[in-house]
């Protein structure tokens, strides 16, 4: 019996992702006592949730509980972070897997103060990704105002590198290295959860849709940035055309999603994501129509109910039954009309207004650029659980599509599952 | 009280819908794409959608007077972009199907039609009359004489006639009842679903509009606003004129045989023959590129009803030119053999247009002069 419960041959847990979920394991397990690596692809943890202006359905700042989140990170020694960090190859069994990490060069270290010195003095221009590319940054940044590490970072392939090196000089502290290199790192670990979440489906594939040829056309994560304080336009809801405050909006609800097309499944969140943007829109232009047209509207559990009822109720808010499955451009005024057949009165609509959204759905990260572990995938490439097997396990919307809270609910289950894969070696 | 509305599912019909190709019907989740996406549908009460449902429902009154469904060409738009494969194209092809099937009486005739079982009793069938009544009146002659190479010596025009004009009688009795029962049915659907603001039926106003349409028709130009299956218009023209060909020197024929006692084979010179073999080569190589288009299209479902059309029509091309042909060549049991063969598809063609797919040519267009009478946009 005793040699059952022996201590493992590895103590640590390696959590892929620093998003929502990936935090939440990541401080789950370390908060038990086990030892945590956290790896990152972006310069920044956060993931998703970082993008968004308000969590639904409360509507308050998800930088609130990532900035608990960082501080619990802070807080404890039990987990080392790994930004710009992506899993190379994975190998082993469960209970005993090699790693292999690769770290791509921030260019700042940890002197570095947040001062601000060395943006002022860099010449480049990049796209900000952060923003989906509706602003620039310079090639020498920080992500996000609150962004964690709290570390600039410099973007490798804009950098004009050691030649330039205004930014080097510019800086007090000593933080920028433009000659730092990438490496590999080897990792042992005894579990592996993998919260290697969403991405926004490429709304350009929606042929359809109009999205990328017409201006006013733009996703639901785009309209977050517009939404958000710390976005392209601080937080005024814009259209791109011109500027102008939209006094109309259509949203298009399962763009992409739902359509054996694109995306077969239903991505759980863009229902309560439309109802969320109706409201950052109503409180910023009191007399703006707003046109949602779904298929129907998934808004479920009592909370999430509720929120819907009270979007209902406002009298400048239209729900038409019907999928958008045309769209066109007047190219004097750039305004978009939209077409569905409301199946409620059988009667085809056509819609004008100033911009349109389109409710995009998510695409797991892992469908786009697979791990290389050995994991199961279904066909619309979410990592199936396979608890008997045990070791790796899939957490949030790398497991299925979620919102925050179920995702945080799942990445709290898939701490233990990796403890008990320590524990019960 | 609020209205009741029981709706009563026909299970069976549901069931034909599935078997005649409409498999994928289920599957809709009713968003409405099709009746955005499709280039031809009105913007007053579009289909596919509402004719999706009902059928989902097995609502069959409903959905078979429904003169919408004939406003489809199966352009397949609706089938490419739906989210779930449900393919409404197919569906409404199933649907006017069965329609054809409602409206043509004996009702069994038509369920053969569209049955493969039968496919032999309905190749058997011309065969015994043929056969039995040209034995029985003798103008079957098995051993004709002479040299040349004429067909009325086999097969006495007599015969041709005997059979063929009161299989014609026959097929226009038909037809004028389904037609009858149709134009009232689509009539009181549109007026029950909002289709039209008119109420009462105007014969002459439709009549007026059925004239309108017939360019529509001749130019094909719905076709043409298909966006999937564009390509397949050519091939569908081709085999309506053909057939307009070879309807005109049918009559020609039977005009100048009992008019002025003028007998075939016309010489090759002769304009109207030149008419028959145009036709002729327009009806196969219309039939080929329908059977190619259909092939070709992977997505779509081909079923039973499909092919009996498309064969037939081959079918009837090529025996008619090889008959010719062989005549020609002077090949005469091969040439009479074909002939007979010829004249069985002949005889499927005619005594089952009223109940197969091709009684679309009647449906299809009383339904679009529906649309044009009633305002339809």
């Amino acid at each position: 019996m005793t040699a059952d419960k022996a201590a493992p041959a590895s103590g640590s847990v390696l959590v892929v992702g620093g998003g929502i979920s990936g935090l939440t394991t990541a401080l789950e397990t370390a908060e038990v006592g086990y030892e945590v690596f956290l790896v990152e692809k972006n310069p920044y943890l956060g993931g998703r949730v970082a993008q968004l202006n308000q969590y639904f359905p409360k509507l308050c700042p998800p930088t609130c509980g990532l900035e608990i989140n960082f501080r619990r990170i802070k807080d404890n020694p039990k987990i080392k972070v790994f930004t710009l960090a992506e899993v190379l190859n994975v190998e082993g069994v469960p209970g005993n897997y090699d790693v292999q990490i690769k770290l791509s060069p921030r260019y700042v270290n940890e002197n570095c103060v947040a001062c601000d010195e060395c943006v002022k003095v860099c010449p480049v221009e990049r796209k900000n990704d952060f923003n989906f590319g509706l602003d620039n940054s310079k090639a020498v940044f920080r992500p996000f105002e609150m962004s964690f590490p709290m570390r600039y970072v410099v973007d490798g392939a804009a950098c004009k590198g050691p030649e330039c090196a205004k930014c080097v000089d510019a800086c007090k502290y000593g933080a920028i290295d433009l000659k730092m290199e990438s490496k590999t790192i080897n990792l042992k670990v005894g579990a592996i959860v993998w919260a290697t979440g969403w991405t926004p489906y490429d709304a350009n594939k929606i042929d359809n849709l109009g999205f990328g040829k017409y201006p006013n056309i733009i996703t639901n994560m785009i309209l977050e940035r517009y939404a958000s304080p710390n976005g392209p336009t601080k937080g005024k809801i814009i259209r791109p055309s011109d500027g102008k405050a939209p006094e109309s909006v259509a949203f298009v609800q399962c763009a992409g999603s739902r359509d054996e097309n694109h995306l077969p499944y239903c991505s759980y969140i863009c229902c309560m994501a439309s109802l969320k943007h109706a409201t950052y829109i109503r409180e910023q232009y009191p007399d703006a129509k707003i046109y949602i047209f779904y298929i129907d509207l998934r808004t479920p559990g009592l909370r999430y109910e509720k929120f819907y009822n009270k979007i209902k109720a406002d009298d400048k808010v239209f729900f038409i039954k019907g999928k958008v499955a045309e769209v066109s451009e007047d190219p004097a005024t750039k305004n978009i009309t939209v077409v569905a057949e409301n199946a409620v009165t059988g009667e085809k609509i056509r819609e004008t207004v100033e911009m349109a959204v389109l409710a995009t759905g998510m695409q797991p990260t892992a469908a786009i650029s697979k791990p290389h572990a050995e994991l199961n995938y279904n066909p619309d490439g979410f990592i199936i659980n396979d608890f008997n097997k045990g070791g790796m396990f899939a957490a949030g919307c790398a497991n299925k599509p979620a919102d925050v809270v179920s995702s945080n609910q799942n990445a709290t289950g898939m701490a233990l599952k990796a403890i008990q894969t320590l524990v019960r070696r | 009280m609020t209205d009741k509305y029981m709706i009563e599912p026909d299970v069976n019909f549901i069931k034909d819908i599935e078997a005649l190709g409409g498999d994928t019907l289920k599957k809709c989740f009713q968003c409405a794409t099709c009746s955005v996406v499709c280039p031809i549908s009105p913007d007053n009460k579009p289909f596919p959608r509402k004719e999706m449902i009902a059928a989902s429902w097995g609502l069959k009154d409903r959905v078979l007077k429904n003169a919408d469904i004939w406003l489809c060409h199966n352009c397949g738009d609706c089938s490419t972009k739906c989210p779930r494969g449900a393919k409404p194209g197919d569906v409404l092809g199933a649907l006017r199907s069965l329609a054809i099937a409602e409206y043509a009486v004996p009702k069994s005739l038509g369920k053969a039609v569209n049955d493969p079982k039968k496919l032999p009793l309905l190749i058997l069938a011309p065969v015994i009359i043929f056969i039995v009544l040209g034995l029985a009146t003798g103008l079957l002659d098995f051993t004709p004489s002479g040299d040349e190479v004429v067909h009325s010596k086999f097969f006495s025009t007599w015969l041709v006639d005997i059979i063929f004009v009161p299989l014609a009688g026959w097929v226009a009795v038909i037809f004028a009842l389904g037609i009858k029962n149709f134009v009232s049915d689509i009539h009181e659907n549109a007026v029950l679903t909002g289709k039209t603001d008119k109420k009462d039926f105007d014969q002459k106003d439709y009549v007026l509009a059925l004239i309108k349409v017939i360019p529509t028709i001749l130019k094909h130009s719905k076709f043409s606003e298909c966006g999937e299956n564009k390509e397949r218009s050519s091939g569908h023209l081709m085999v309506l004129y053909s057939f307009v060909g070879l309807f005109v020197v049918t009559n020609i024929f039977f005009v100048t045989l009992y008019g002025l006692q003028i007998h075939g084979p016309y010489s090759q010179m002769n304009p109207v023959k030149w008419l028959a073999n145009i036709s002729g080569v327009a009806l196969v190589a219309g039939g080929y590129l329908l059977m190619k288009s259909r092939m070709d299209k992977k997505d779509q479902t081909s079923s039973y009803k499909d092919w009996y059309l498309i064969w037939l029509v081959l079918g009837l091309g090529l025996s008619g030119m090889l008959t010719e042909i062989t005549r020609l060549a002077g090949w005469a049991v091969g040439s009479y053999a074909i002939y007979f063969i010829h004249l069985v598809f002949v005889f499927n063609l005619f005594a089952f247009l009223p109940f197969s797919k091709l009684a679309h040519l009647v449906y299809r267009t009383l339904a679009m002069a529906y649309a044009e009478y009633s305002g339809r946009k």
